[in-house]
């Protein structure tokens, strides 16, 4: 991993102090925390109308209630799904990291991250297996590559970063929306609440990577870089479309309709909504050099 | 070439315009032609294309290293 030192400033040290004691002060034990009823009403939306794949398409318009019902449902599980695999596979890396030559630093938050991740991993899973009797598989395949040490840990923790900030969107507006369940709710707005130090603490680290790798690596790496983590972007968003999800909602022709979203101009401007403000922190950092992203 | 692979082959040359051509036997994960990101996509072009359903659980990547290994795979199963 790395062997150079952080190059850390006081903002660093004040903000992993702070973000640790909140880690303390907030702490709470989540196999006690939530009710979890027995069932959960099929008859309410389990994911608000405005966060669906379909939202601002003709698709929204042409499926029945019923349908939009059990894509919400779905759509919840898979969202849910994706954190556990999210979380899985951050953890590995981040465990990868702690007390290794680089970050003697910020280990000390690292266990906090750890253990909350670990937990925040629990209550997804627990709501996917008992309210869709199952957790959607990973869609990740694991055969990269060779990036030098620097990049390499820069592109984890940047990868970590918008992966968290996509999901705080949905949380934050899960938690507000009053049409969902307690259940729902709760389980967005305890994880917006953990995830907000979450961020404000990997968008300090990041900053700090992103200075030590662009010492090291040439002009023409941080272009592959940018390159690199904009498709990251895409790959993420894309996750949210899941053919597997719409045929679970008994919708026809799955792929097609994956395809069609995928196609569809006006879903690029609700996803902008979504990453808008990872995108806008990778611009003002000098990660990304502009916002156009690729189709995979 | 089946017309599913042909297929599969296009979409790969569309998003690596550098290459005229890829020979049946070259391994596409090693070469870079399909990474962790592209991945997915690629799955769901299988599935369109094939008109099968492809577990990720169970996917052995070994099948989808070689045109040759996609064909045999996923379009000519029926036929051996």
């Amino acid at each position: 991993m790395a062997a150079t030192a952080l190059p850390v400033n006081d903002r660093f040290l004040e903000i992993l102090e702070r973000l640790s004691e909140k880690s303390i002060e907030d702490y709470y034990n989540p196999y006690q925390r939530f009710a979890w009823p027995p069932t959960l009403d099929e008859n309410r939306m389990w994911t608000s109308p405005d966060l669906l794949t379909v939202y601002g398409t003709e698709h929204y318009d042409r499926l029945d209630e019923d349908t939009l019902r059990r894509l919400s449902k779905w759509e919840s599980i898979n969202f849910y799904s994706l954190n556990v695999h999210g979380i899985r596979e951050l953890l590995i890396e981040v465990v990868g990291r702690i007390h290794m030559p680089g970050f003697e630093v910020p280990s000390d938050f690292f266990h906090h991250f750890i253990g909350e991740e670990n937990e925040h991993m629990w209550f997804f899973s627990e709501f996917c297996r008992r309210y869709g009797g199952k957790i959607y598989s990973s869609m990740t395949m694991s055969a990269d590559s060779a990036w030098e040490s620097e990049v390499e840990n820069f592109l984890v923790f940047a990868r970590i970063l918008f992966f968290e900030e996509l999901v705080d969107h949905y949380n934050t507006r899960m938690a507000q929306d009053d049409s969902l369940c307690d259940t729902i709710r709760q389980v967005n707005r305890l994880h917006h609440q953990d995830e907000s130090r979450h961020i404000a603490f990997g968008r300090e680290l990041v900053s700090l990577l992103f200075t030590r790798m662009r010492e090291a690596v040439s002009a023409e790496r941080l272009r592959e870089v940018e390159s690199y983590l904009k498709r990251y972007v895409v790959f993420s968003v894309n996750s949210l479309y899941n053919p597997h999800v719409y045929r679970d909602a008994g919708i026809a022709d799955p792929l097609g309709l994956r395809n069609a979203l995928l196609a569809d101009e006006r879903r690029r401007v609700q996803e902008r909504k979504a990453i808008r403000k990872p995108l806008a922190f990778f611009l003002k950092t000098g990660i990304f050099s502009d916002d156009t992203l690729p189709v995979l | 070439m089946t017309d599913g692979l042909q297929q599969v082959k296009d979409w790969i040359l569309k998003r690596h315009p550098e290459r005229d051509d890829i020979p049946n036997d070259l391994d596409l994960i090693e070469n870079r032609l399909i990474d962790s990101l592209s991945f997915v996509e690629f799955v769901f072009l299988l599935e369109q294309h094939s008109g099968r359903t492809i577990e990720m659980e169970t996917l052995e990547v070994d099948s989808l290293r070689t045109l040759d290994a996609i064909e045999a795979a996923f379009f000519l199963a029926e036929v051996k």
